[in-house]
């Protein structure tokens, strides 16, 4: 059968119009109020399926006619997604974020909640990581930090005590030398590929190097680059590498997982790991027997200094500035940091949860030792950074370490970026 | 493109014509004329949904993503900053690094097409086990660049296997990805090493259409193979080289991604940043889509140039034909 031309035209007419149809943007989220959708990158996770349920569970019993949809993001993606959302004005009702700068760098995005979590706030901890200018945007679900996880075995094989972590840097480095020689294993897992490694260097160990009133200018801001004490931590950070505290080839070790690995593998004695999600006490203890992975003050650098567990409040969720009915959302919001969700997602996902009230007894010492931190912890140093400067931080951390730059360089860069941003 | 051409020999179609006058009734002058006017009309009809498709789908965001990159990021959101990102991103040492890296890729084009053409030489010359280079050759073609790169992260990783076989014959340890001198070579050589099977493909094809009298009358000479390369193989594919220095390019411009991701994350120290790496980490990481928009639109300005090669070069030999 052969079409006429007017046939052909309205051929050419209906593939125009699907293909138009098809170029239309995804599905918002509807303005009804009787669904939320909640973006996270947790929520396909098998281990956080109890706590989303948990959460949905109180939710409904709130509001038992609207419906929530979790759509779980790849975290590779999710910030590239999340742009595109806002500056589309359109997307989901509830989103997860890190604490700190992914969260204030889009805080135009998003309702202030004061108002809406006032009862939570005792309850909870790690609120500074979500709070801008004085208002809060998001509550927490988890704390992340980064202790300094030993391994006691190795202490052991190499006659050091490992119920006495050393206190000092010298003592730190004279029981590494001892390691090394007794066991072979290296001082320091380290991996900087992603340029991240001097981020937990810095927060893990500036406790020990800066003192209290440094510390507490640091969080505040503006920040003093160059002061003497920071410019020891830097030059720590290159030093430990060219004495051969650190495994070789930080630079080309991926943090996730590679250098959690050497640390599980008993091929380095330490590691400035996180407290919650990966890279943290219930991963290591799979290799590890549990209760060979010790947790250790930063070891004091600067005579003075107050070592404190370097903590914030990790991941939360906020509610976005276009929500139908945003006290709607942020009662989903406070379903999603309820003390029965909370204690779900700690035994699921390994977390230690913003509600530190909740039991870890059984999660062994390691998790034990870290909450009992808490209390005196104080926010974690590189938290405090904008993301431009951090990005900034990691490759001038890599290039310090392939030699590149110097010291003073990396950090008048670092000063002037920190003021810029 | 002959658009003018196509309506009359569509009309000038005598079968066409036949099939489309009514039968069994008289062929009225109206009718003629209407079906003459659609008949006009169809060439157009017909190549609307391409040109509606390019118009909608990428001029219109084309336009529309050069008009953002005059507009700010953060509080600036929608303010008009003229050319501030463009300021931005050239006082970027990081953007200029990237746009370096372009360069460096510029210079590594002739040994990136000289492998595949090597090869497909000896491929053509029937070295022994040539079946089978030809498929392994072209086996890399088929793996995503991620699992790739996954593949050389293992093999290039400090403790791994490549420097294993250095070791033992004392080179030392070499830290491939970690030393910012190594790692852009590290990765162009993997790019290429995944993406040669396409380039060797093109070769083959081309060496079909070369007169094998030429070749056995070389060799009745006596002609070393250097000189068979250089005085007969060259002359003869010079249509295909250029036709694979051209795409080798655009694949080296726009398909470096994935490697970049996942074998060096731009690093070490930014050392291997290209463009496109850049656009991502501001529009997803920095949350600053604006300035990336200026930085695609940088990239965008160097595929035209890049384009426009092509095509003179397409014209070219085009000519020569």
């Amino acid at each position: 059968m052969r079409n006429g031309p007017l046939g052909t035209v309205a051929l050419a007419a209906v593939l125009v119009l699907v293909g138009c149809g098809s170029a239309a943007g995804p599905e918002s989220s509807p303005d009804g109020g009787n669904k939320l959708v909640v973006w996270d990158w947790k929520s396909g996770d098998p281990a956080a399926a109890a706590y989303v349920e948990e959460a949905k569970t109180d939710f409904a019993r709130k509001h038992p006619d609207v419906t929530v949809e979790f759509v779980a993001q790849p975290f590779d993606q999710y910030y590239t997604l999340l742009g595109a959302a806002i500056q589309a004005g359109k997307g989901p009702d509830v989103m997860l974020f890190n604490g700190g700068g992914q969260l204030r760098d889009r805080v135009d995005a998003l309702v202030p909640l004061d108002d809406h979590v006032a009862e939570d706030r005792d309850r909870l901890s790690g609120w500074d990581a979500f709070t801008e200018d004085g208002r809060t945007y998001a509550a927490p679900v988890t704390l992340q930090g980064h202790p300094i996880y030993y391994n006691e075995e190795l202490y052991e094989r190499a006659g050091l005590d490992p119920d006495r972590p050393p206190a000092t840097w010298n003592e730190f480095v004279s029981g590494c030398t001892t390691i090394r020689e007794k066991t072979g294993a290296t001082c320091f897992a380290l991996g900087n590929k992603e340029g991240i490694g001097i981020q937990f260097f810095l927060s893990g160990l500036g406790s020990g190097a800066l003192t209290d009133q440094e510390y507490d200018d640091w969080i505040a801001g503006p920040r003093n680059w160059t002061s003497p004490n920071m410019r020891r931590l830097f030059q720590l950070w290159t030093d430990t590498d060219g004495a051969g505290l650190n495994n070789e080839g930080a630079n080309s070790t991926a943090m996730f997982n590679d250098s959690f690995a050497l640390f599980s593998s008993g091929k380095a004695a330490h590691v400035i790991g996180l407290m919650s999600d990966v890279g943290h006490w219930k991963d290591f203890g799979e290799f590890l027997d549990p209760g060979d992975v010790g947790v250790m003050r930063a070891p004091v650098i600067t005579a003075g200094a107050t070592p404190s567990l370097p903590y914030d409040g990790g991941i939360g969720y906020a509610v976005a500035r276009w929500t139908a009915d945003p006290h709607l959302a942020a009662d989903l919001v406070r379903s999603l940091t309820s003390r029965d969700a909370l204690a779900a997602f700690h035994t699921g996902a390994g977390a230690i949860a913003a509600d530190t009230a909740i039991d870890v007894s059984e999660a062994g010492p390691a998790a034990a030792a870290i909450v009992s931190e808490i209390e005196s912890g104080e926010p974690a140093l590189h938290v405090a950074l904008s993301s431009t400067t951090l990005d900034l931080m990691g490759r001038l951390s890599q290039q310090l370490l392939s030699g590149s730059v110097t010291v003073e360089e990396a950090l008048s860069q670092l000063a002037a970026s920190d003021e810029g941003g | 493109m002959p658009l003018a051409g196509t309506p009359s020999s569509v009309r000038s179609d005598p079968a066409a014509r036949t099939v489309r006058v009514p039968t069994g009734r008289g062929a009225r002058p109206g009718a003629r004329a209407g079906a003459r006017r659609a008949e006009y009309l169809a060439p157009y009809a017909l190549v609307a949904p391409a040109v509606l498709v390019i118009v909608v789908l990428r001029l219109y965001p084309l336009v529309l993503g050069v008009n953002f990159s005059f507009t700010g990021d953060g509080e600036l959101d929608g303010t008009a900053v003229g050319l501030d990102n463009y300021v931005t991103l050239f006082g970027d040492p990081l953007f200029l690094g990237a746009l370096r890296n372009v360069g460096l890729l510029v210079l590594l084009l002739p040994v990136a097409v000289a492998i595949p053409g090597l090869l497909a030489t000896f491929i053509h010359l029937r070295v022994p086990g040539h079946r089978l280079f030809r498929g392994v050759y072209f086996f890399p073609a088929v793996l995503s660049p991620v699992i790739v790169g996954a593949i050389f992260n293992l093999l290039l990783a400090f403790d791994g296997p490549v420097n294993a076989v250095l070791d033992t014959v004392d080179l030392g340890p070499v830290d491939w990805l970690g030393d910012p001198d190594v790692a852009i070579f590290a990765v162009v050589g993997v790019h290429v090493w995944a993406t040669f099977g396409m380039a060797l493909v093109v070769f083959l094809a081309g060496f079909s259409t070369l007169d094998p009298s030429l070749l056995d009358a070389a060799r009745i000479d006596g002609a070393p193979l250097p000189r068979i390369i250089w005085h007969v193989i060259i002359p003869g594919l010079s249509r295909t080289i250029q036709f694979v220095v051209v795409t080798t390019m655009i694949g080296m411009l726009t398909s470096m991604f994935g490697l970049l991701y996942v074998m060096t994350s731009g690093g070490p120290g930014g050392a291997t940043y290209l463009p496109e790496y850049y656009i991502w980490i501001q529009q997803g990481q920095m949350s600053r889509p604006a300035l990336a928009s200026a930085a695609s639109t940088v990239l965008f300005l160097v595929m035209v140039v890049v384009g426009l090669l092509q095509i003179s070069v397409l014209r070219r030999s085009g000519r020569a034909e």
